[in-house]
């Protein structure tokens, strides 16, 4: 095979493995929230972005 | 459902990957063939050093992010840590495997364990790795935090050492190309392709950073209905 032959298959591979990745970032990211909203609604909770781990370390702190 | 800022930021950044693929086959002038071993091998730095400049952005928000919650408890520094260490794993993964590409084709050999510039990379791309499975596999809490946060801020200081690296200690990788010493140069063409990969590079990683600082909400957000779930 030529030169740049091997470098397509390096190139396209590095190209769908990126592709791979964005992907899964962004469809993990909508599942989540589908399925947060989803429950959130069943449950009659108002949403919340704040971090426990932070409350919590702020509590023990203070 | 609603597209959001993060989902086109990294559309753009992929559309500029693509971009830059078609030029750096098909447009970028090709190098003298009697100065390389594997002249064609060299348009793989097209996709190489953007990588690696995209990486060094993605250490450097893991190192603000791991100072913030380190030293003032921020939850969003948090959130910047997770989001710096995945982006330099996948970066650092997609600098390392091109240039093994290249050293398989011009050296012979796609690593040398004797280069600095090689080794140090390779460490901070492990450690990123580190980072991104260490997290999935401990329990989130304040220690395992500061754990993670302290491998952030003190894995930092091999960035410089990459750096300067190759403006030290040449061995096998070669030098830079751009604000070397006189005799690095490259054509205007080839600058402008550079160019267009970096800024693809960097508008990706920014569209993967802004989603997994989403992604972390959610995961917080989830958090906290389990709790309420739990009766806690």
């Amino acid at each position: 095979m030529e030169d740049k032959t091997y470098l397509s298959i390096a190139y396209l591979g590095m190209i769908f493995a990126l592709a791979i990745w964005t992907w899964t970032v962004v469809s993990r990211s909508r599942n989540m929230e589908q399925r947060i909203i989803a429950m959130e609604e069943s449950l009659n909770i108002k949403p919340s972005n704040a971090d426990s781990i932070a409350e919590l370390n702020a509590k023990n702190e203070e | 459902m609603r597209v959001k800022s993060g989902e086109i930021i990294l559309a753009l950044g992929f559309l500029g990957l693509m971009l830059t693929l078609y030029l750096a086959f098909l447009w970028a002038p090709s190098v003298n063939i009697n100065a390389f071993e594997s002249p064609e091998a060299q348009r793989i730095f097209y996709w190489h050093v953007p990588a690696a400049w995209a990486a060094f952005i993605a250490f450097a928000v893991l190192f603000v992010g791991s100072a913030l919650w380190f030293f003032k408890r921020s939850p969003l520094g948090w959130k910047l840590h997770i989001a710096g260490s995945e982006a330099g794993l996948a970066c650092g993964l997609m600098a390392v495997w091109s240039g093994c590409v290249w050293g398989a084709a011009e050296w012979g050999t796609p690593w040398d364990w004797e280069d600095w510039r090689l080794n140090s990379f390779g460490l901070l791309t492990l450690l990123a790795l580190f980072l991104v499975l260490g997290r999935q596999s401990q329990p989130d809490g304040v220690e395992s935090r500061d754990t993670f946060s302290t491998f952030g801020l003190y894995g930092f200081v091999l960035v410089p050492l990459t750096y300067v690296a190759t403006r030290i200690w040449v061995i096998r990788h070669p030098g830079p190309v751009i604000g070397g010493d006189e005799d690095s140069s490259i054509s205007g063409d080839m600058a402008l392709v550079l160019l267009i990969g970096a800024l693809s590079f960097t508008t990706l990683i920014i569209g993967h950073i802004l989603t997994s600082i989403e992604i972390t909400k959610f995961e917080q957000r989830m958090d906290r209905l389990q709790k309420k779930l739990d009766g806690e």
